[in-house]
């Protein structure tokens, strides 16, 4: 049963992959505010949502872009003597 | 079992010469039980014979029936009777589910008619009902798509088989028993052969033959000359060279001799370049254009055994060419139906002069108005802008010797296209193969490739509309040389089959973004459907885009010109204008040229009163009279002299 042990690891691994690709592409950048943001548009393409709608998430999404980039750009700068021992979370408004 | 297949350029009358040859072997019994197939999706084999033909063979002589395919039903019926099959081997080999792959099935394909046309023929053949197949094409550029839809075939077979290939696998793994094939493999091996067996009798020159029909005037000539090469490059003899509408002798007239010193030239050519040892058919021009059974079966006897004379009478008609119509002289720049648009296309039927027209229309324009930037394009793959401007025209645009700095000229050239896509392509088709399922496991991606190679049928279609969005940013106006009319309207009715495959990958992209990112292709794909759907608009924005129908004074043209008009109104486009081309003016003493003149106003009256006839929707849409000259007008100068010579009639 070589070629069916082969077709099922080969299957298995590559559902592995795409969970690896999923779970790191989550942690790390906006990338999935941008996916989130290009599905928008693919439901805007297949009527599923209109054009007020798309707006309306866009504007989210962006927002929550920018928010993200904010530290990166270095808008809050750290020492390296400093040291995170909480974090308290507020949620705005805008 | 043998095929003749009459090809050529449009309105040389393939179908007149195909028709006649095909009336006179029933007569004579000397081909057995001979079809008559026209494949041509704008069909004038009816009109020629007067009679109403249908995808069913109909019976109009002893030993002679005659059949137009519809190649969108051939494709129905075929998907029909193979669907299960077909559904099983996407099933199988893909992770999509059946209503997926009935929602892919449901799609419109644009080269269908190509793809299906010999396929059709061959089912034709394979009843046994015909010794002989006459088979009269559609206009070159896609005649040659039609010839080499047998390896399209062979490849989407391999895909298939590349996609059945896992299935067959694990089914032979876990079945203990052997069993036969399946409907799936069944098809597949099928799809195969017919490609294989098709492909072969075309080649066998003992069961095939070519005749190529061509008009003595350069241009039909330069074209055969191009078509020869792209012909026996693929492996397939033309036998027989048939120059039609020779001028008969007659008295000496200005305008008739001027044409036959060309018509001289343009023989030498051929005798010289296409001659060699295929043999050469000469047919004399008639007065009135055969239509009907009867003068069709006539013409027939003058080319199967050229000894019967064509008109048994000498023209008498000459009744004073009756012109009663007020008509005033108007520069193409300065027509209602021109003005102010950014996107003009020119379409007709075959050989009705669309080329010389376009060319003429954005040489004036351009220099009417030096600030615009005009591009004209010619999305036939059949080109002949280069031939009518007398100056090298390519896929890369570029200004004219001798022409206006703002003009640039285009000749779109779908393969190469192709092939510089290539490497995006065959990225996008891998991302599609792994978001339905194929990219970690299966080959059908790499072998869907192959088709690269190959120029598909609705290649031509499909970057001609690439083009024309592309160019939007860059020019001002864009005039377009479309090809004859089933391939101009199949051009015009793209941008809605392919926004609907682009939402349907988006659909299927969108339904598994689980386990495939909706990457590059996603984004791809979303600025896609954004510039079809803005060219739908501009399509159907009265202000901006207008088709322009270009004809002859002629039954045949006029019938078809109707039935375009018909259908360009149907798709919502703006058709302010038809063009008489080619009308004999100052018919002078000649008794030939009165007798033509008398019949083109009969025919102009009646194209006027279509156009009038109360209940159409009706838009204003004006009658513009180009004149006949001989030579006809090539190059930059003779184009522009010749445009300034067109009379828009009046309303009384």
């Amino acid at each position: 049963m070589f070629i069916l042990d082969s077709l099922l690891i080969g299957s298995l691994r590559f559902v592995l992959d795409k969970v690896v690709q999923a779970a790191e592409a989550e942690m790390q950048d906006d990338s999935a505010l941008r996916d989130q943001l290009l599905e928008a548009q693919m439901r805007l393409e297949l009527g599923e949502i209109t054009d007020e709608e798309f707006a309306e998430t866009e504007r989210d999404i962006l927002a929550a872009i920018r928010e993200i980039k904010r530290p990166q750009q270095g808008a809050i700068s750290m020492s390296p003597t400093d040291k995170i021992t909480g974090v308290d979370i507020d949620t705005f408004e805008s | 079992m043998r095929f003749i297949f009459y090809g050529g350029k449009g309105g040389v009358g393939k179908t007149t010469c195909a028709a006649a040859f095909a009336l006179a072997s029933s007569a004579a019994a000397t081909l057995g039980r001979v079809l008559i197939v026209s494949t041509d999706p704008a069909h004038s084999l009816g009109d020629a014979l007067g009679l109403r033909l249908s995808p069913a063979p109909r019976r109009i002589r002893r030993q002679l029936d005659a059949v137009e395919l519809d190649a969108r039903r051939a494709f129905a019926r075929w998907l029909r009777e193979n669907r299960r099959a077909l559904g099983e081997i996407l099933e199988h080999g893909t992770w999509l589910d059946a209503a997926d792959v009935d929602t892919l099935l449901d799609l419109s394909f644009p080269g269908i008619d190509e793809l299906v046309g010999l396929m059709e023929i061959d089912r034709f053949a394979r009843r046994g009902q015909y010794d002989v197949i006459v088979v009269d094409t559609a206009p070159t550029g896609h005649t040659l798509r039609l010839l080499a839809a047998p390896e399209t075939v062979g490849v989407v077979a391999g895909v298939l088989d590349a996609l059945q290939d896992e299935h067959r696998v694990i089914r032979d793994q876990l079945a203990r028993v052997r069993r036969g094939p399946e409907a799936a493999d069944r098809l597949i091996a099928r799809l195969g052969a017919q490609a294989t067996q098709i492909a072969s009798w075309l080649r066998d020159r003992r069961r095939t033959s070519f005749r190529w029909v061509t008009l003595p005037e350069m241009l039909s000539v330069d074209e055969s000359l191009d078509a020869f090469r792209a012909l026996e490059r693929a492996g397939l003899h033309v036998d027989e060279v048939v120059v039609n509408r020779l001028l008969p002798s007659a008295r000496p007239c200005p305008l008739c001799d001027r044409r036959r010193v060309e018509e001289q030239k343009a023989l030498g050519v051929i005798r010289r370049r296409l001659g060699g040892r295929r043999r050469l058919r000469l047919i004399p021009a008639d007065v009135k254009e055969p239509r009907g059974v009867r003068p069709l079966a006539a013409l027939g006897r003058v080319m199967t055994d050229g000894s019967t004379q064509l008109t048994r009478r000498p023209p008498t008609a000459a009744r004073a060419p009756a012109n009663t119509r007020q008509t005033q002289t108007i520069a193409p720049e300065a027509l209602t139906a021109i003005r102010g648009a950014s996107l003009i296309f020119f379409g007709g039927k075959g050989g009705v002069g669309k080329t010389t027209v376009a060319a003429a229309t954005a040489l004036r324009m351009a220099r009417a108005a030096p600030e615009r930037r005009i591009l004209l394009l010619s999305t036939d793959p059949a080109h002949s802008l280069s031939d009518v401007l007398e100056a090298p025209a390519s896929d890369e645009p570029a200004i004219i010797r001798r022409g206006p700095p703002n003009l640039r000229v285009r000749e779109i050239d779908a393969p190469r296209a192709l092939a510089a896509k290539r490497a995006e392509l065959e990225a996008a088709l891998t991302e599609i193969a792994s978001a339905i399922g194929q990219g970690a496991l299966g080959t059908g991606a790499d072998r869907a490739a192959e088709l690269m190679h190959l120029a598909p049928p609705g290649i031509d279609e499909l970057f001609g509309i690439v083009s024309v969005i592309d160019a939007r940013a860059d020019y001002d106006a864009i005039v377009v040389d479309t090809a004859p009319t089933g391939h101009a309207l199949r051009l015009l009715e793209l941008p809605d089959a392919a926004r609907e495959w682009v939402q349907a990958l988006l659909r299927v992209l969108l339904k598994y973004r689980g386990l495939m990112r909706p990457g590059e292709l996603a984004q791809e794909l979303v600025a896609v459907a954004k510039s079809i759907r803005q060219l739908q608009a501009l399509l159907r924005d009265r202000t901006q885009t207008r088709f322009i129908t270009v004809t002859r004074a002629a039954e045949t043209p006029l019938l078809e010109t109707e039935r375009l008009l018909r259908r360009l109104r149907r798709l919502g486009l703006s058709t302010p204008a038809v063009i008489a081309n080619a009308l004999t003016d100052n018919a002078g003493a000649c008794v030939r040229c009165r007798t033509v003149a008398a019949a083109e106003h009969q025919s102009l009256a009646a194209l006027r009163r279509t156009l009038q006839r109360p209940g159409r929707r009706s838009e204003e849409c004006a009658i513009i009279q180009a004149p006949l000259v001989a030579p006809p007008p090539t190059g930059v100068v003779a184009l522009e002299r010749w445009a300034g010579r067109w009379k828009l009639e009046l309303r009384t």
